[in-house]
């Protein structure tokens, strides 16, 4: 649950902001080793959500996939390895935010 | 009325981020060694924090236990004559760093603090508590599979410690998979082989807390 409520309070003190009436539509960037589940996000969003402003808010939910990538050879690897096959350790950047890049509301 | 679209660039989690800070300065100052001992439901957690209470007796030992909703860690425990308390965490899976900042003030007197987080192996990964190590704790009864299957936390551990190798030959578990699962997800971190109850391993885990404790002095000056 605490996923969406983070989302939610951060939503609600953007529309506040603007003194908006209704939020309609939240776009956002999910990291993908936050491994969170869309329809379960979307969810327990309307859960928290419910009888706030932000009720009824349609979520637009982008993901982002991490930088995987050798420290020693560079090859780049689409899953998380801790060795790359040259025996270099394989680094994770990213992959692990939550962002609100974008709020629309009724004022 | 009108509908309008407001650009932003807010990081969710960056309340969490902004106590883990806080807390993260509170144990410097304060010279304190913060554990975060993470780990599946029933690994053997408490019992690892109470067999090391015992045994450091010349450390001043302080303990923060994490739970869905009972105390029955926390009174455990408080049966060591060190400070304890506990948090409920109620239907949340995990800990977080702002639930340990209202109880850390407390604990300003103690050279290690422990913090059991909930038993759970997913969502306790994305929440910095503001520690210094992080331990995660798994049993050879969850399946010599249960690394591979939770890439995440064990990418992300200090220290990784696999528990009850000794019930391994009746659960059919292959500790030596166990082992190369962890070492080729995290090549840095600390492995410990351990049984609680036969004192396996258990050494080791109390020399490498030791290290830390010194180094981490030093590194205070
Ligand atoms: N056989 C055996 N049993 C162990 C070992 N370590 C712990 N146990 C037992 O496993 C059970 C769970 O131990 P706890 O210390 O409560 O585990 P925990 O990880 O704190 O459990 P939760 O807080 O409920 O997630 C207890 O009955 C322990 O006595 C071990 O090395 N071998
Ligand atoms: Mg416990
Ligand atoms: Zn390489
Ligand atoms: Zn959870």
């Amino acid at each position: 649950m605490s996923f969406a409520t983070a989302l939610l309070e951060n939503v609600l003190s953007i529309a506040e902001e603007k003194n908006a009436k209704q939020v309609t539509k939240i776009k956002i960037e999910i990291g993908d080793l936050l491994l969170i589940n869309p329809e379960q996000l979307e969810f327990c969003f309307e859960a928290v959500s419910n009888g706030t402003i932000a009720e009824g808010a349609e979520l637009n939910i982008e993901f982002v996939p991490p930088k995987i990538k050798c420290s020693v050879c560079g090859r780049e690897y689409n899953e998380v390895v801790g060795v790359c096959e040259c025996g270099g350790f394989v680094g994770v950047d990213g992959g692990k935010e939550m962002i609100i890049r974008k709020v629309e509301m009724v004022v | 009325m009108h509908k309008i679209e407001v650009d932003a660039e807010i990081d969710v989690l960056s309340l969490n981020k902004r106590y883990a800070k806080e807390n993260r300065e509170f144990f410097r100052r304060n010279n304190i060694l913060a554990i975060n001992i993470m780990g599946a439901i029933g690994s053997g957690k408490t019992l690892l924090i109470e067999k090391t209470i015992d045994s450091l007796n010349y450390y001043k030992i302080g303990a923060i236990l994490g739970d869905v909703v009972c105390k029955a860690d926390f009174e455990r425990v408080s049966k060591h004559k060190v400070k304890a308390k506990a948090i409920n965490t109620g239907k949340e899976c995990h800990l977080d760093a702002h639930l340990i900042h209202h109880k850390i003030e407390d604990f300003d007197e103690v050279d290690i603090l422990f913090i059991e987080n909930v038993g759970n192996l997913i969502c306790p990964v994305d929440f910095d508590l503001g520690e210094d190590v992080r331990v995660v704790m798994v049993s050879v009864t969850e399946g010599d599979d249960v690394i591979a299957k939770h890439p995440e936390i064990f990418r992300l551990a200090d220290v990784i410690v696999i528990n009850k190798v000794k019930l391994a030959e009746f659960v059919e578990a292959d500790v030596d998979k166990m082992i190369r699962d962890a070492k080729n997800l995290n090549p840095k971190a600390k492995i410990i082989k351990m049984d609680l109850k036969e004192n396996l391993g258990f050494d080791e885990w109390l020399k490498y807390l030791e290290g830390l404790y010194v180094s981490r002095c030093n590194r205070e000056g």
